[in-house]
């Protein structure tokens, strides 16, 4: 999938509040996520609809923010509930696990247990 | 890119998106260009398809119609209030579809969105004040749901009687003040519901049946007068929040039904009371923080919470600690106890794993030798604001690691040096019955120490350029001589009479003896706190 879903650098995003060409997004719009997207030695504030890859978004009254999911995961609901894993591991009831519980198969194209 | 091969048999990409093969399919990105519309020469070889940020308001009837590949549609960030049933006909393959930040005010409900294949549906950021019955009933196989920032004022009970596959859904950020009973029932495969920043003010006591999977519960941020008894039914529950709500007691036996939990967050409660039994039982729960419960008494109950490692218990009314705390308790590392009325410790010898003790603000009178004993691992130990006048000789002799010992604010007239040679902080302001000046050699590590009198830092060098208060008047010029002599009255190391400093030499030597042993002793002396102690 696209790497960075509907985003161009600096301050010609949509989802920017205020922002510098250097640093690009230093605050959002209401009910957009901010996500710090590291640029060589750089780091970009952007403002997105949905966090990257690899993130999950959390709602707040006061901001939006994109967190990292676990390292086992593609993407993620929350901390502790995936809902895609990384090569060579496999997706059940939102765990990404090496082996799947007793009676379910690996499938290795959806990288989930199945029946 | 499909740009540069438009001539072979690349599937078309339409213009101005940008498109990259993925195989015999195609990836479109159409984000960001100022589209009003959905393009409609899109490949049937489609399989993502991203249409976020730009100003489509309306979709046009069977605009996908011939996508029966694409996988994920993003039309994120745009203008929609509204999505027919037809306008996503056809897209029997999709499994996730993203139309968070639209302004959706309603969904269908008669003739509603048919996408037997739909695993994410995101509906965040939208102005919903409901969800219509049938809303949900051609996604059936919907795992991921997001509902949070919206204007919900009720949990959409019938429609998701529809979604016997769901695994996560957030409720969040909505206007919800109530859970009735059997509010989840068809939910068994549920495991995170996330109801967070609503005004939750009342729950039905079997409004979680049919939750048999759930173990992440968010409940905070809401307006909670009453313990949420209803969670009884959650065997599974592993983490539960509900801190910044409004409840005043935790009944005894609370957590009977959650034999699971690992964490349970409910600071910014005004809780004054706690069922003595209400954390017994919860052999996996690790952290446990109480703060300001003014009407605990007793110390809780632990038996069969094996495994906690953080106990915090401040502000409430303890007067005493089980004897078999430790025995209870075998894992834990850091004990918080500040501001109770505690007198009497018992041995921690059984807490092995300790490494921070904070009894401060307590009326500790005593510390006895097995009090601490054997606590290698014991870090750090906070015994300030309390009322100990002694302490047993080898009280703290094999406490190994101690770094930090704070014992600012007793009635100290001595301190037993044995075992600390490890510290870097230590604390004895406000002892004012101790007149010992503590020699550097006991603490070779020593960095930060506050001494109930001034001159107890001399032996750290500290006294700098301050001599007793008659020399200091008489003799106000700057001349060489006088900083000679200045030198020999702070360093008498360097009172031999051949010694001619040179004075960028001497400031070097200066600076250097800071860097080596810089003890940053306090009080520090001065014109009214001479090196002498005022009591010969």
């Amino acid at each position: 999938h696209k790497q960075i879903p509907g985003v161009s650098s600096g301050c010609q995003q949509g989802g920017c509040l205020t922002c510098s060409d250097y640093n690009g997004c230093l605050s959002c719009k209401p009910r957009f996520f901010m996500h710090l997207e590291r640029i060589g030695m750089k780091q970009i504030g952007v403002c997105m609809t949905s966090c990257p890859p690899g993130f999950y978004g959390t709602r707040s009254p006061e901001r939006n923010t994109c967190t990292k999911c676990r390292s086992e995961c593609d993407s993620c609901f929350n901390k502790n509930f995936c809902t895609r894993c990384r090569a060579g591991f496999y997706l059940h009831l939102g765990k990404c696990q090496e082996n799947c519980p007793e009676g379910l198969a690996r499938s290795d194209t959806q990288r989930e247990c199945v029946s | 890119r499909i740009q540069e091969r438009q001539g072979s048999a690349a599937p078309p990409c339409p213009s101005p998106c940008q498109c990259e093969e993925d195989g015999i399919f195609v990836m479109v990105d159409c984000s960001e260009l100022g589209l009003s519309s959905v393009p409609t020469n899109l490949s049937p070889l489609t399989t993502y398809l991203d249409l976020s940020m730009n100003n489509i308001s309306e979709i046009q009837p069977r605009a996908f119609h011939r996508l029966h590949l694409l996988s994920e549609l993003r039309i994120s960030g745009n203008q929609l209030r509204y999505i027919s049933g037809h306008a996503l006909q056809g897209l029997h393959n999709l499994k996730v579809l993203m139309l968070q930040n639209n302004q959706l005010e309603r969904l269908p409900d008669d003739a509603p969105w048919d996408l037997p294949n739909l695993l994410s549906l995101r509906l965040d950021a939208n102005l919903l004040s409901e969800v219509p019955a049938g809303a949900f009933r051609g996604v059936r196989s919907l795992r991921h749901l997001w509902l949070d920032d919206n204007s919900l004022t009720e949990i959409p009970v019938t429609a998701l009687d529809s979604l016997p596959s769901l695994q996560a859904m957030t409720l969040a950020l909505n206007q919800i003040t109530h859970i009735p009973d059997y509010a989840f029932t068809n939910l068994s495969a549920l495991v995170v519901l996330h109801l967070h920043n609503n005004k939750i003010q009342s729950m039905d006591a079997r409004c979680f049946e049919g939750l048999h999977s759930l173990e992440t519960l968010d409940l905070n941020y809401n307006d909670l007068q009453e313990f949420p008894v209803a969670i009884r039914t959650l065997s599974k529950l592993q983490e539960l929040g509900f801190h910044n709500n409004n409840i005043k007691a935790i009944p005894e036996r609370a957590f009977v039904g959650n034999p699971q939990l690992q964490t349970i967050h409910f600071y910014e409660n005004p809780i004054q009371s706690v069922g003595k039994s209400a954390f017994q039982f919860l052999p996996k729960l690790h952290t446990l923080s109480l703060n300001g419960a003014t009407q605990i008494q007793e110390f809780p109950d632990l038996k069969g919470t094996t495994s906690l490692e953080i106990l915090t218990l401040t502000r409430a009314g303890l007067s005493a600690l089980p004897l078999d705390l430790c025995e209870q308790l075998p894992r834990l590392r850091v004990l918080e106890l500040s501001y109770n009325q505690i007198e009497d410790l018992p041995s921690f010898y059984h807490c092995s794993a300790l490494q921070e003790i904070g009894l401060q603000h307590n009326q500790i009178r005593r510390i006895e030798l097995s009090t601490f004993q054997q606590l290698v691992s014991l870090r750090a130990l906070d015994l300030s604001w309390n009322m100990i006048e002694w302490i047993h000789p080898d009280a703290f002799t094999s406490l190994h690691s101690l770094i930090k010992l704070d014992l600012t604010e007793n009635c100290l007239s001595s301190v037993p040096v044995a075992g600390l040679g490890g510290l870097t902080h230590l604390k004895l302001r406000g002892n004012t019955e101790l007149y010992e000046a503590f020699s550097p050699d006991h603490f070779p590590r020593m960095r930060v120490i506050e001494m109930p009198y001034a001159y107890q830092c001399c032996v750290y060098g500290s006294c700098d350029s301050y001599k007793p208060a008659s020399q200091w008047d008489t003799e106000q010029s700057n001349t060489d001589e006088d900083l000679h002599k200045r030198t020999v009255a702070m360093y008498p190391i360097h009172a031999d009479a051949h010694y001619d400093p040179d004075l960028e030499e001497f400031q070097l030597e200066i600076e250097e003896s800071k860097l080596q042993t810089s003890v940053q002793c306090t009080p520090t002396p001065g014109p009214f706190r001479p090196c002498d102690s005022l009591l010969g």
